[in-house]
């Protein structure tokens, strides 16, 4: 891909649709033990049942009194869970005084009811089965009140999946059936020179032309201030006594279309940055914005018919597959939880997908360890597609795999890629699979961006001496091209406790070379615009001090053996 | 141990003076459940003083067996050292080495880098008594004086404060550290021979490059020779003079690093260099070596590259080839482009690995996703 995509400064993202928020732990631990109250009534009716089934004495005479009280409890709950949902706070209070009027006027009438059949054993029944779900509903009822404030009026409705821009579930999945407006854009951005410039352009369907549309390019996903720290507990109370500072801030956007790749070595927040991404962990702060959808903290239903279009390819070919389960299941899962039920449809669509990976059709009813590591992570690129995907987050996906296998793999993604329109955030540490295959690079360091920018500017003129020193560090397989390198210092430091000011500062050559300065150790660095190439942006304050002449002089004063770590103790 | 301490009858002669290592006709098999895999079959190969080589393959491909067998650290059974084989250590045949004498060997004269340090190290013990305890045991010498070598090793990897270091146990330290603190450990009695088996496979590439580097740089010093087995090609290219390929339990090509790298004679070979992604083949598809390694139990009778190889015809399926010479400088490969009347089959198979090197092969036409094995 040739054009200057991305190369537009970061601009406000446009966000065109509003998916409802997240509710609060308190609102979400309430409707789950409402959902368990419901449920212990079935399960007592269930066991009243085969109690009359076996003929135990009296058990007849308790079940139409619990069925007469679980049935209505069991509408009644599922109509607050409804209404938690529709979150006004006057509809909330409603079904829930409701609900619990209807259940104490049931008890007390079944209690009565049995008093005056003075049976026994049906008052034991009765009282066994309202104790429970009243003492749930106490600790619902107390959760729900703690998330009260959370209702504020507002009254979004769930998104649909029709609304999504997702690909219908039960299409076939094959090459042509990828029109989406997405795609559209992708194809256009083949064809305009600037995304800030408004281009119309024509796409040209099966059929001649099917639209016009105006192309103005938006990022497919857009990325601001991200962060996500974890919580380190300790001592005999779990008390938190730290913080992970796995991504702390980082800022990017992708365009339809575009290969993005994270690099960076182990423990710099890379994998982590992918997941948050596509929000299977919630972020701790920052926007995510994935084709006008705001993602960080919305409700996980909104965030259901969006997984469609997002999906992420695991790195371990052994451990992302259940071994129990064959691989149309493997692959079925995602389906069917997006609500494809038909057996018969899923396994064609399971069938379609191993298909697109090149694997045989057959193949879906065997099981992981029947597979070599290449055909696994086939089966995993396969699963990623079943749902029809415009973007996928592609963690590691070759480094687990022989280099021959390992050519395989990256020619079906790109492969894929240009058949499906498909826009891929590739994770990856490995430098030259990077360059092989990526249009634009975000070089990581401890949960930061040092240096961003497309594989010609990062790779031909890196400016930040950790950009450097990874590229140096490439063992490069052509004898001719052997050379002395930079070895950086030392490992890196603890993402708990990242250093001071530039966080590369303990163990950066060139700051060495400037004889120290104050300001590495002081100033953070901000990821700024580098020079006149757009969209090569850096987050070093001495990135003008780096050259062809200084990076071959560094190289030639590597000692021989330089030490494991910075001792600063 | 099994074997017998008599020198085993019909042993050739033994190598000249300047040779430390010499591997003749080696086969190691292990026998398992579903019948016999032929791990290590027939290889030869030869390691003067000081030298290095290394021994470059996928996984499965009877590399790691080849070193553990030089150390002799496989459990016999399951595994068996087929009649025939040879290994010649600085002079002496060690296959028919009585154990104890091996044991006095291993680690004296020649020591193990392996893949995972954490794995290779004792989390009970602080590292510093790890390495002592190997000095007292080979070095006959007191406590304090191991203690004592076992900083100075530290210090000599690059290990800052080694004093400090040395009373840490392995979860102290990082990775990097780990693997530095192992390689310390097989130097520490100053061993003729060094193997290295993936060094740097577990390691973050800044740090792959510090421990690539001390190496280097001690091999150098202490003029040990060193075997260094990876799967990775840039590793290969940066640190050993001499190269074997091999593939399916065979040595398939073997060279100088320079000429073996640059001008590949054997199609498997030729097809791993092409397979690394490279600046030039951005924008096209890298061509890939089609299919997967066979399976031990079901090799292909003749040549076992033979169904990836996309320069095969019809002897390639009768004949099983031997290592041809393939140019100049003791050049080996084991292909039947080699033979004279193929000539004009393996000049197009040149030309056709020099285009795949320049170029990539374009993303144009039918989309080609062969991945059935």
């Amino acid at each position: 891909m040739t054009t200057t995509i991305g190369a537009a400064p970061v601009a406000e993202p446009e966000i065109h649709h509003r998916l409802r928020r997240r509710p609060p732990n308190s609102i979400r631990n309430g409707r789950a033990l409402l959902m368990t109250i419901a449920g212990f009534g079935i399960t007592a009716l269930f066991i009243v049942f085969l109690g009359v089934l076996i003929g135990i004495k009296g058990a007849a005479g308790a079940l139409p009194m619990v069925a007469v009280v679980t049935a209505p409890l069991a509408i009644v709950l599922w109509a607050i869970v409804r209404y938690t949902r529709a979150r006004t706070k006057l509809a909330f209070l409603l079904a829930f005084g409701i609900a619990v009027v209807l259940s104490l006027a049931l008890g007390f009438l079944i209690v009565t009811m049995s008093r005056l059949l003075s049976d026994p054993n049906s008052i034991f029944f009765a009282q066994l089965i309202l104790s429970v779900p009243f003492v749930v509903a106490v600790a619902a009822a107390w959760q729900l009140g703690r998330g009260v404030a959370w209702f504020d009026g507002t009254k979004e409705k769930p998104l649909k999946a029709e609304e999504s821009g997702a690909r219908p579930i039960n299409a076939p999945l094959t090459v042509a059936a990828t029109a989406t407006p997405t795609a559209l854009a992708a194809a256009a951005a083949d064809t305009v020179t600037s995304p800030a410039s408004p281009v119309v352009t024509s796409i040209v369907g099966a059929d001649g032309p099917v639209a016009t549309v105006p192309a103005v390019v938006q990022p497919l996903l857009v990325v601001q201030g991200l962060k996500k720290h974890f919580p380190i507990y300790g001592g005999v109370l779990r008390k938190q006594i730290g913080t992970v500072y796995a991504v702390d801030g980082v800022d990017f956007e992708i365009m339809p279309g575009e290969t993005f790749s994270l690099v960076g070595e182990s423990g710099c927040g890379k994998t982590t940055l992918g997941r948050t991404v596509i929000q299977l962990t919630p972020s701790t702060d920052g926007r995510v914005v994935f084709d006008g959808y705001e993602l960080a903290d919305v409700d996980p239903d909104d965030m259901r018919p969006l997984r469609r279009r997002m999906q992420i390819i695991f790195q371990d070919p052994f451990g992302s597959l259940n071994p129990r389960m064959p691989v149309s299941d493997i692959i079925g899962e995602g389906l069917l939880s997006q609500g494809l039920n038909d057996r018969k449809a899923r396994d064609k669509r399971v069938e379609d997908a191993l298909e697109l990976v090149g694997l045989r059709r057959e193949y879906s009813r065997r099981y992981p360890h029947e597979f070599s590591g290449g055909q696994r992570q086939r089966i995993g690129v396969a699963r990623a597609l079943a749902l029809g995907p415009d973007f996928i987050v592609a963690d590691e996906p070759v480094s687990a795999l022989d280099v021959s296998i390992q050519s395989q793999v990256l020619n079906l993604l790109l492969d894929l890629k240009r058949d499906l329109n498909l826009t891929y955030l590739f994770i990856s540490h490995n430098l030259s699979v990077v360059q092989y295959f990526s249009d634009r690079v975000g070089v990581m360091y401890l949960g930061k961006i040092a240096e961003i920018g497309s594989v010609e500017q990062l790779y031909a003129n890196p400016r930040h001496p950790y950009t450097v020193a990874l590229l140096s560090a490439i063992p490069d397989a052509d004898p001719r091209r052997r050379k002395k390198r930079l070895v950086l210092k030392g490992d890196v430091p603890s993402p708990a406790a990242p250093p001071s000011g530039c966080r590369f500062h303990t163990r950066c050559w060139l700051r060495e070379r400037l004889g120290n300065p104050e300001n590495c150790v002081t100033i953070e660095p901000e990821l700024v615009q580098f020079g006149e190439e757009a969209g090569h942006r850096v987050a070093c304050h001495w990135a003008d001090e780096i050259s062809q002449a200084t990076v071959a002089q560094a190289e030639a004063e590597t000692p021989a053996i330089v030490a494991a770590a910075v001792d600063d103790e | 141990m099994t074997e017998t301490s008599t020198v085993r009858p019909g042993l050739g002669a033994p190598p000249a003076d300047d040779i430390l290592v010499d591997v003749r006709n080696l086969r190691t098999s292990f026998k398992v459940m579903d019948g016999v895999v032929p791990a290590v079959d027939n290889i030869s190969f030869s390691l003067g003083k000081g030298q290095t080589l290394g021994i470059v393959g996928e996984s499965g491909s009877g590399k790691s067996v080849t070193a553990l067998t030089i150390m002799r650290l496989l459990d016999i059974p399951p595994a068996e050292i087929g009649a025939g084989s040879e290994i010649w250590f600085d002079g002496k045949e060690i296959l028919s080495l009585p154990e104890g004498e091996m044991r006095h060997l291993r680690g004296n004269e020649m020591a193990m880098i392996f893949q995972e340090p954490l794995t290779s190290l004792n989390p009970v013990f602080t590292v510093g008594d790890q390495i002592a305890e190997q000095v007292k045991l080979h070095m006959k010498v007191s406590d304090k004086e191991s203690k004592d070598r076992a900083v100075e090793m530290l210090r000599l990897v690059g290990i800052p404060s080694p004093e400090r270091r040395a009373k840490q146990y392995p979860h102290e330290l990082s990775g990097g550290m780990r693997q530095r603190v192992v390689i310390g450990m097989a130097l520490s009695c100053e061993p003729k021979l060094l193997i290295a088996d993936e060094p740097t496979t577990a390691l973050d590439v800044t740090v792959q490059a510090q421990i690539l580097e001390l190496l280097k740089a001690i091999q150098e010093r202490t003029g040990a020779a060193l075997l260094l087995i990876t799967h990775d090609l840039g590793v290969v290219a940066e640190m050993v003079d001499n190269v074997i390929v091999m593939y399916a339990g065979q040595v398939v090509e073997q060279g100088s690093v320079n000429e073996l790298l640059i001008e590949p004679r054997m199609p498997y070979t030729m097809g791993l260099i092409e397979s690394i992604p490279t600046v030039e083949k951005r924008g096209g598809r890298l061509s890939a070596i089609q299919g997967v390694v066979p399976s031990p139990f079901h090799l292909p009778p003749a040549c076992r590259f033979e169904p990836r190889c996309p320069y095969r015809w019809e002897t390639c399926r009768e004949v099983p080839p031997e290592l041809y010479p393939a140019g100049e400088g003791g050049r080996l490969a084991r292909c039947h482009l080699h033979l004279a009347e193929a000539s004009a089959r393996r000049d197009a198979a040149v030309a056709q690995h020099e285009q795949n090197m320049r170029t990539g092969r374009r993303l144009t036409g039918a989309p080609d996703r062969t991945g059935n094995a």
